[in-house]
């Protein structure tokens, strides 16, 4: 203890101090959420919900989970999240090792090649037709194919990728291994943090993607996703909300509001708690040190 | 193209092709992939030299040529967005560049690993809320009657309330605050996985120097996530003109609209709410023309100093 | 497996479920890839075995709107009855008009299609079937409008191709609710100073202001809001377009048509909107419009008149009844007496007020239509002929007899107080009603001559609905509804009306569209200056510096153009 300085100490107050103000700043929101998704949507509508429902229901969640194809929704989108989160990092792992060879002929050439795919973009339409022609359209595989290759991705696999040792892939190389064997046995078991990062982006994205399922699978249940049901609630609750229905009826409670805050957590809460099976990547350090030497 | 000092110029020899052969073949996999996905579409492109109509298609509307440009040059609310846009993108840039590392380099010197662990956790839950939640929220908390002018008031540092939303000068750090809250502790996600790369020894030999937190931090994290600093920097810098669409729409209103309207903005009022796809294309264009511009000008300079670059 | 075998045997008889890709027709030469996943449908290769002649049809409506579920009670009474049963899809998280330009890019068509605003793209892809033949094949399809009236949904090859379903009324009206634009007050405003005769803009003001100061607070202590404004995105009519109102002018929307010279005027520069400004600002002055109104979201707006505080405001009924009188009514605020009622102001006494638009608008921009890629067109028109059958219809719009409303010795539909809660039950409503509102449908009197098309419209309905202080305030005006409430002449709308049908679909194509586009943007950033002012006279003139900015005169050209041509036209 001694040997802790007076700065250190400073510094370790400072930064207890910022962390506390920065969880309750960034956690307001959330919990206002959740408050909100436990609270009756008409009396929601009056404003003053903070931390804690005034009027409790459960009513939101059970219109949520109770919406047709729920079941569909979340088995589409579980698979898509999996399938695509798997097939996303393999890809952009490989590219990535391949840009990161540093005596690959054409690295730049790839690098910018795909680097140039971040900032352009065809249109709705004729992307549209592009999956129609190769016959996308109508299927699952719209759902994982067509952006399993991402610059960004790529490119921060790349930078960590660059910044390990190359006696590593010099020494295999003199043990006889391929590019191959390296990627899978040598690099690919370093890069765990950074493939736990990637695999989360990808998966948060799968998993609350619903332009997509909406855009290529409109007319058919049978790819629908957990995101696109949502949406199409939410859209036709917000249209109700007009209707003269609503007028005469008090059971009747639903609001936009109070059904956006429970899907909002209510998809929230798998994907969040995917969370601390990636976190232990990023908690501890891994040790490549004796191999730097 | 410059090169930097350090790498030799490869030369390609068949020797070398032959025994980089595995990697040839992947590439021309991921070249074709990347060409049918991502460059073909770019005929669509077209759509902006013609007057796009779905019944003709693309390949039977109208010519028009550089009308739809025309259109946008020369109308001074487009220069406006531009302005807007480019303002906004790059507050934004900055800040939440900044305050995701300084986040993400502060969690790291939390020894507390509980505490580490629920901090991180808590901080990207946000990112899972939708725009319409976070900005729902902060004009709440906005309004006259809101916590901020409540505080405001009782520390006496104004006498009034103040309508945050009908001054054009508090827009863009509104905007600002706002993605910061949103995203901070998603966008330190990265770097949070780049400080696990560094060398846990280095750590331990400058403790024994008696190195100081600061000195730690400057001397061996900072230089340690360098790299992953410089790919996502140059990255954004080509996005600076993706200002966002949501949170200026919907905290906008009449009195702030010409310091709140993005290029996205213009576009959805002028193209795709009258259905006029092509003008939507051009703008389009634009912003990808204005961004490869910024990424080969920021990567050129990179190169020239010695830093990490895209390609 | 099952499943697969009863779709083979479905495509076959190209009668398979309702999938945008499966609608087969036309685009036959395309590919079979996605045809087969549309056949795979399941909920329609289960549910009916026994029943291989009901048909199932798709439809996109190009709105946002609710999705019943499969196997709802009415919409299986109904495929019984006509043998036909059709599965919505909705519009989610686009414009209608992407929506339709996707649609029209992959060439694959639901069978049935509202295309809202991409109706005309798909008149012009030629996905749309002609509606001639079949009209003289169907009567009550054919009754829905008059020649004349069917006549105007003639495009340009003079064929009829959709028939918009809404504002449609059978028989005499039945119309109780107000349901367009208007001043409204809340009744305990009325009741207070003994239910004055308010006539223009300034007695309501001065009602306002006197109220205000008797009545400075709510019980609770929170202040009232005397009056507020919405303006935001395009909910900004509620500060935009009062002018026309009070001038004496029906919603033709953007501009008034002078009956008398058949010229456009333009309402923005009147001297009767420059008045209603003028009247804004001096009340905002005085603190009677809420200082925040320019900045407020729409969710800011309900919620605080949810509160009860905001004694009146000038909106669409639509815009805001729902939500606020479900408060009013859960909070007991609708006891208290602040449900609003429609006043219809004028800027000076003894003028005419035309806020309330008695008879039915022909919207002749969208409505249903059969695409060239339904699986059989002849199904589909007998089954909107059939949509117009009262006991279809009454199945429709009142559910189903004794279960979902009763019908006294009179023969008089009405719902208990359990029926109409269940009505509007959401789970409910998605396991038994199936309005398919859509398809075609009416308004007004029943044929039966006694019920309503609509339990909206029914009498019995609409005043159980009525709280005491509503009751009240309309005996002592001696009214019984709404609609007598805001007291407008009932005169006939020329053939021209309305004309905001024109100038929401001009585009950037012609000046006229480029003008408007600007006036919008530049009356946005305006009015609310204009209203919040401390010098109002050199605002106003600043606003019309740049309100002329916008070429609104190309703009009125061009209106004056569409003026003509369909009055020529109903001649």
């Amino acid at each position: 203890m001694k040997k802790k300085s007076l700065s250190d100490q400073i510094f370790v107050i400072c930064n207890t101090i910022f962390m506390v103000a920065f969880v309750v700043i960034t956690l307001y929101p959330v919990l206002n959420t959740l408050a909100i998704s436990f609270n009756d949507g008409i009396d929601t509508v009056r404003g003053g919900i903070h931390l804690f429902p005034r009027k409790f229901t459960l009513q939101n969640y059970y219109t949520v989970l109770h919406k047709q194809n729920m079941v569909t929704g979340a088995y589409i989108t579980v698979l898509r999240t999996v399938i695509g989160t798997l097939l996303a990092l393999v890809a952009n792992a490989l590219l990535a090792f391949i840009v990161s060879r540093k005596r690959f002929l054409f690295k730049s050439q790839l690098s910018l090649f795909w680097v140039i795919t971040m900032y352009v973009n065809g249109g709705l339409i004729p992307v549209f037709l592009l999956y129609k022609n190769l016959h996308l359209t109508g299927t699952f595989w719209v759902y994982v194919v067509p952006g399993a290759v991402s610059a960004f991705n790529m490119l921060v696999l790349r930078t960590y990728m660059v910044g390990l040792p190359d006696s590593l892939e010099e020494s295999a190389q003199l043990d006889g291994a391929g590019y191959m064997t390296i990627f899978v046995k040598i690099i690919s078991p370093l890069c765990k943090p950074v493939y736990a990062t990637v695999a989360l982006f990808v998966a948060v994205g799968q998993w609350n993607s619903w332009f997509d399922a909406m855009l290529y699978n409109r007319m058919s249940d049978k790819y629908t996703t957990l995101q696109y049901e949502l949406m199409k609630l939410l859209s036709s609750v917000m249209q109700q909300s007009g209707s003269a229905d609503s007028m005469r009826n008090s059971g009747n409670s639903i609001t936009p509001a109070s059904i956006r805050a429970a899907a909002t957590i209510a998809t929230m809460l798998p994907i969040v708690c995917l969370y601390p099976f990636l976190q232990r990547y990023f908690v501890t350090g891994l040790t490549i040190g004796g191999v730097k030497e | 193209m410059s090169r930097g000092k350090k790498k030799a110029k490869q030369k390609i020899t068949w020797k070398e092709i032959k025994r980089q052969k595995v990697l040839l073949i992947w590439s021309a996999f991921f070249v074709i992939y990347g060409f049918i996905f991502y460059y073909l579409p770019l005929g669509g492109w077209i759509m902006a030299f013609q007057n796009y109509k779905p019944k003709d298609g693309m390949l039977h509307s109208k010519w028009i040529g550089l009308d739809k440009f025309k259109f946008l040059f020369s109308d001074a609310s487009f220069i406006r967005v531009i302005r807007n846009t480019l303002a906004m993108g790059t507050i934004n840039l900055v800040t939440s560049f900044l305050m995701a590392i300084i986040f993400a380099i502060l969690l790291n010197e939390v020894k507390n690993v509980v505490g580490k662990k629920m901090v991180q956790t808590i901080s990207y839950l946000p990112h899972f809320l939708s725009w319409i939640i976070v900005t729902g929220i902060l004009h709440d908390a906005l309004s006259s009657t809101g916590i901020v002018n409540e505080v405001l008031q009782k520390l006496g540092i104004v006498s009034s309330q103040i309508n945050f939303f009908a001054h054009e000068s508090y827009f863009w750090p509104i905007v600002a605050f706002s993605n910061l809250w949103k995203e901070t502790g998603w966008n330190a996600i990265i770097y949070l996985a780049a400080i696990t790369a560094i060398d846990p020894s280095l750590y331990e030999a400058a403790s024994i120097d008696g190195a100081a937190r600061w000195a730690k931090i400057r001397y061996i994290t900072l230089p340690g996530i360098k790299p992953t600093i410089m790919i996502l920097l140059l990255m954004n810098v080509g996005n600076v003109l993706n200002a966002g669409f949501e949170v200026q729409y919907i905290l906008g209103n009449g009195l702030v609209q010409k310091v709140s309207q993005t290029i996205d903005i213009y576009v959805l009022n002028w193209g795709i709410s009258q259905n006029d796809y092509s003008l939507g294309t051009a703008a389009g264009i634009f912003k990808s023309a204005v961004s490869i511009f910024l990424i080969l000008l920021a990567n050129r300079m990179a190169k020239r100093s010695g830093e990490e670059s895209l390609f | 497996m099952k499943c697969k075998k009863l779709t083979a045997l479905l495509l076959t008889a190209a009668m398979t479920a309702s999938v945008l890709a499966g609608c087969g027709g036309d685009s036959a030469g395309d590919a079979g890839t996605s045809n087969t996943d549309g056949g795979s449908n399941e909920e329609a290769a289960s549910g009916e075995d026994g029943n291989k002649d009901i048909i199932d049809f798709s439809m996109f409506i190009a709105m946002p709107g609710p999705e019943i579920n499969d196997g709802n009670e009415i919409q299986e009474i109904i495929a019984q009855k006509t043998g036909v049963r059709v599965k919505e899809t909705w519009l989610t998280g686009q414009t209608a008009a992407e929506a339709v330009g996707t649609i029209i890019a992959g060439g694959e068509y639901p069978d049935f299609i509202d295309g809202g605003d991409g109706q005309m793209a798909l008149y012009d892809a030629g996905a749309l079937v002609a509606w001639d033949d079949y009209l003289e094949k169907h009567p009550k399809l054919k009754e829905m409008y008059s020649d004349e009236e069917w006549d105007r949904f003639r495009q340009e090859d003079g064929k009829i191709y959709w028939a918009n379903i809404f504002q449609n009324t059978y028989g005499e009206s039945k119309a109780t609710t107000h349901n367009d634009e208007a001043f409204w007050i809340q009744a305990r405003v009325l009741a207070w100073d003994n239910y004055p005769e308010i006539k223009t803009l300034d007695q309501y003001f001065d009602l306002l202001e006197r109220y205000a100061a008797a009545n400075p607070t709510m019980e609770d202590g929170s202040e009232v809001i005397p009056y507020t404004i919405l303006c935001e995105d395009w909910r900004y009519f509620c500060i935009e377009n009062a002018g026309q109102f009070l001038a004496g002018y029906p919603n033709d929307g953007s501009v008034i048509v002078n009956t008398e010279t058949m010229k456009i005027e333009d309402y923005n520069t009147s001297e009767t909107t420059h008045r209603y400004f003028q009247k804004l600002n001096e009340e905002y002055q005085k603190g009677i419009v809420d200082h925040e109104f320019a900045t407020q979201t729409y969710d800011e707006y309900i919620a605080k008149l949810s509160t009860g505080r905001v004694l009146g405001m000038c909106d669409q009924w639509w815009d805001f009844y729902g939500t606020v009188n479900d408060v009013f009514k859960q909070q007991g605020l609708d006891l208290e007496g602040c449900n609003y009622v429609p006043l219809g102001l004028t800027i000076d006494e003894g003028m005419e007020n035309m806020w309330h638009t008695y008879g039915d608008t022909q919207n002749l921009a969208n409505g249903v239509a059969v695409t060239t890629s339904c699986k059989d067109v002849d199904a589909a028109f007998q089954f909107l002929e059939d949509c117009l059958d009262q006991e279809i219809h009454d199945l429709r719009f009142w559910g189903v007899k004794d279960v979902d409303y009763q019908v006294d010795e009179d023969g008089l539909y009405y719902r208990t107080e359990e029926q109409r809660m269940q009505w509007a039950n959401k789970e409910y409503q998605a396991s038994h009603r199936c309005v398919y509102s859509y398809m075609p449908q009416y308004r007004g009197t029943s044929r039966d001559g006694k019920n309503a098309m609509n339990p909206e419209e029914q009498t019995s309905e609409f005043f159980s609905s009525l709280a005491q202080p509503l009751v009240d305030c309309f005996n002592a005006y001696g009214v019984t509804t709404y609609v007598e409430m805001i007291g407008s002449v009932e005169k006939e709308t020329g053939p021209w009306f309305p004309m905001y049908s024109f100038s929401n679909n001009m585009t950037t194509e012609t000046p006229g569209g480029v003008a408007w586009t600007k006036m919008g943007e530049v009356k946005h950033e305006w009015l609310p200056k204009v209203v919040m002012s401390d010098s109002f006279d050199s605002t106003w003139s600043d606003y019309m510096t740049a309100y002329e900015g916008c070429a609104p005169e190309d703009f009125l050209a061009e209106m004056q153009t569409e003026l003509d041509r369909r009055a020529s036209l109903a001649q």
